[in-house]
């Protein structure tokens, strides 16, 4: 009677363990599944970058990378939550080693650099095939990308200094028709930007900016602002009214208070805005062909539609190395970001 | 170190009036505690003070000088918020320090005053912690210490030791009034415990509703309370109001009757505190009662007990004598202490029921 009356708490915690590992299976396995489509591209753009088209080391490369993503996939993610806690902390290490080891061994000797000859050779098309482009010759890299280096970090620049005391102000100060402009901002967002084209083309004409990086700066932070004055506004709301008031009553004046205890609080959000308005003008293509109308301004997006708009025949694997170049940036600012992207979610609230 | 003074002060937030036209008086130096239900106004009173909100009309004057038109900073208030108000993103040394760095305050005697401050709440082994690593209690201290680290002329506490343990809190309590009284600084300090303000305060402001019910010692708003609303937020386990009708020297409350002192007529309210009652044996006189609840306290007993005039709380000593519940007993009254109010609530001195 007693041993019935009690349950087989070994039995049961069995069970959770197994309920436990088919969750967490489950769920590895589906995000695994969705992530595939979203690596494939990138994989074969790095592989395409480092060979030639044609070649047997094509698929080679590509099958030996896309091997060793999976074994790092398995070390890194799938298999640490499996394995006893003490080895957990060597295992990044132990792969990272691995995978260095690995590359230099299979994948090293099947690659060239011969794509990536643009970065030092300005005349690529000639160089790469012997014979002349069509199309011109077009300008260094390095220029395309000081430029496209020139017109992100421009924006970046005006959009955090305008829209940073524009959201405080509506996030704020009681002043008369707030909720009227928070609403008119709202909409002028929801506006499709295409249909302005033309528009701008001819205002930009009449102001002189026409050809300028400076007037595709103008364009893109005009267009840009709103919804960066929106996602700082949240940011700011989440900020409590007591901490500024404190600091007013201890002795700051408003500029020291919003600049020692606001700004601070709102840092990941600055943080976020920027990234993402300086990925915007990394990116940007439409404007930039739109206002851009001559080679004298090439910038990295123009650049990349040059080198795949030859007349002769493209060449893919300098296409992909170009990419490969265009995407560096990139990444290099989401490793730089990702630790406050990550902690935020846009109504500012710690995730 | 400022006397400070309200002229028919008021707020409103559009069209709502949360502080009507108040008037009030502290003397330089004085401790004055904040009581009212939840809602009343006692911050938004702080926060005229301290300048964050304008007064809707009125002045506010430091020391006889108006001060509507002063800047916050400038007005040397030290200030404890309901929310504490800490900024997160500094370490507890960088939050206690904080208003020093607008003084002109050398390095060395900037962390000396910080490590006094944080030791004088106890907690100066916390100094390297963000806000967020810290418990609800610790937080308070932290924003205690900030705003006595500056020795504000004028000091300014919203509910300080809510979040303290009792042994803690008295601690503290101590702590503050001493501070208080060795640097002179003019105190307000809201609270919704009782003891805290009777202890603590030179004076006590009781609010209802956006404006001042009494404005009195601790005594004074115990025994004499200027209506029915003070002499129930004051005191605990709360007075009882009975309600009657007087006709000449008698009151009649439900089916009994009590004698007043001198003659009256119409709707009278009789209050009468737990702790003047006393409960015994039905032979020994008084009010035949009936004990119906009983509540332990600890120290003390509540009884719950049932009479001619209605049901009456009595506090008793835990090991007094005292008939079991359902039994006959029998209440005496202490008649010195009862309180009586007219129609409008408000005490009619001079009033007493008879023995
Ligand atoms: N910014 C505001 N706009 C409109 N009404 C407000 C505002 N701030 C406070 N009130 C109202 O003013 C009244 C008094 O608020 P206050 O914060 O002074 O209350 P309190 O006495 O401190 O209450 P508690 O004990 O709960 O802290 C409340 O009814 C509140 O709703
Ligand atoms: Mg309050």
């Amino acid at each position: 009677m007693a041993e019935q009356s009690s349950p087989d708490w070994m039995a049961l915690a069995r069970r959770g363990r197994r309920h436990r590992m088919i969750f967490l299976g489950t769920i590895t396995v589906f995000l695994t599944l969705v992530s595939l489509p979203v690596v494939m591209p990138y994989l074969w753009l790095l592989t395409m970058s480092v060979t030639t088209l044609g070649s047997a080391a094509v698929m080679q490369v590509f099958w030996r990378a896309a091997g060793l993503v999976a074994v790092l996939y398995l070390a890194l993610i799938v298999l640490p939550p499996l394995m006893p806690e003490r080895f957990r902390t060597w295992v990044p290490a132990m792969a990272a080693a691995a995978a260095v080891i690995l590359t230099t061994l299979f994948i090293l000797p099947l690659t060239t650099l011969n794509n990536f000859r643009f970065l030092w050779n300005p005349d690529v098309m000639a160089a790469q095939q012997g014979r002349s482009s069509t199309i011109g010759e077009l300008p260094s890299i390095w220029s395309a990308m000081g430029n496209s280096f020139a017109l992100a970090g421009t924006q970046t620049a005006l959009i955090l200094i305008t829209a940073t005391p524009a959201a405080y102000a509506l996030s704020r100060l009681a002043f008369r028709g707030r909720e009227t402009l928070s609403r008119g901002i709202l909409l002028l967002h929801a506006f499709p930007v295409m249909a302005l084209t033309v528009a701008i083309f001819i205002q930009s004409y009449w102001m002189g900016l026409l050809n300028s990086i400076l007037g595709v700066v103008l364009v893109l932070t005009t267009l840009e602002l709103p919804f960066a004055i929106l996602i700082l506004k949240t940011f700011f709301d989440a900020v409590p009214w007591d901490i500024e008031m404190s600091a007013v009553t201890d002795g700051a004046s408003r500029w020291q208070a919003f600049r020692l205890v606001v700004l601070p609080q709102v840092s990941g959000g600055l943080i976020a805005v920027g990234t993402f308005t300086f990925l915007r003008g990394w990116e940007e293509y439409v404007y930039v062909t739109t206002l851009l109308i001559d080679n004298s301004h090439m910038v990295m997006s123009l650049y990349l539609f040059w080198v795949s708009q030859d007349a002769m025949g493209a060449d893919p694997n300098l296409i992909a190395a170009t990419g490969v170049i265009y995407l560096l940036p990139v990444v290099a600012l989401y490793v730089f970001a990702q630790k406050y992207l990550t902690q935020i979610s846009f109504g500012g609230i710690k995730g | 170190m400022a006397q400070i003074a309200f002229e028919q002060v008021s707020k409103s937030w559009g069209e709502t009036e949360v502080l009507r036209p108040m008037d009030l008086s502290i003397a330089n130096g004085e401790c004055v505690a904040i009581l009212g239900p939840s809602g009343c106004g006692k911050s938004t009173t702080l926060f005229l003070l301290a300048g964050l909100y304008a007064p809707t009309s009125g002045k506010v004057l430091f020391d006889g000088h108006v001060v509507n038109g002063v800047d916050a900073r400038d007005r040397n208030v030290g200030i404890v918020f309901q929310s504490y108000a800490l900024y997160p993103h500094m370490t507890v040394r960088a939050n206690i320090g904080f208003p020093l760095r607008f003084q002109k305050v050398d390095k060395d005697d900037l962390s000396r005053r910080v490590v006094e401050a944080a030791n004088l709440v106890q907690i100066d082994e916390f100094l390297d912690r963000k806000p967020a690593e810290l418990s609800g209690g610790q937080q308070q201290r932290v924003a205690l210490a900030r705003a006595l680290v500056k020795q504000p002329n004028i000091l300014l506490l919203d509910e300080p030791l809510s979040n303290l343990d009792a042994t803690l809190r008295m601690s503290m309590r101590a702590e503050i009034r001493a501070i208080q009284r060795r640097l002179g600084m003019t105190t307000l300090i809201v609270t919704h415990d009782q003891i805290e303000a009777m202890t603590m305060a030179d004076r006590i402001i009781c609010m209802s509703r956006g404006a001042v019910a009494q404005i009195g010692t601790p005594d004074e708003l115990y025994r004499r309370p200027a209506d029915t609303f003070v002499a129930g937020f004051i005191g605990s386990p709360p007075i009882t109001l009975l309600e009657g009708d007087a006709k000449g020297e008698t009151l009649h409350i439900g089916t009994g009757a009590m004698t007043l002192t001198a003659s009256t007529a119409g709707r009278i309210t009789l209050g009468l505190r737990p702790e003047d009652l006393r409960l015994g044996a039905p032979g020994q006189g008084g009010l035949p009662a009936r004990v119906v609840t009983v509540e332990p306290l600890g120290r003390e007993v509540l009884y719950g007990v049932e009479t001619a005039i209605g049901r009456l709380h009595v506090l008793a000593m835990a090991g007094d004598a005292v008939p079991p519940a359902g039994e006959p007993a029998a209440v005496q009254i202490d008649a010195a202490h009862s309180l009586l109010f007219d129609a409008g609530g408000r005490r009619i001195p001079n009033l007493n029921i008879r023995p």
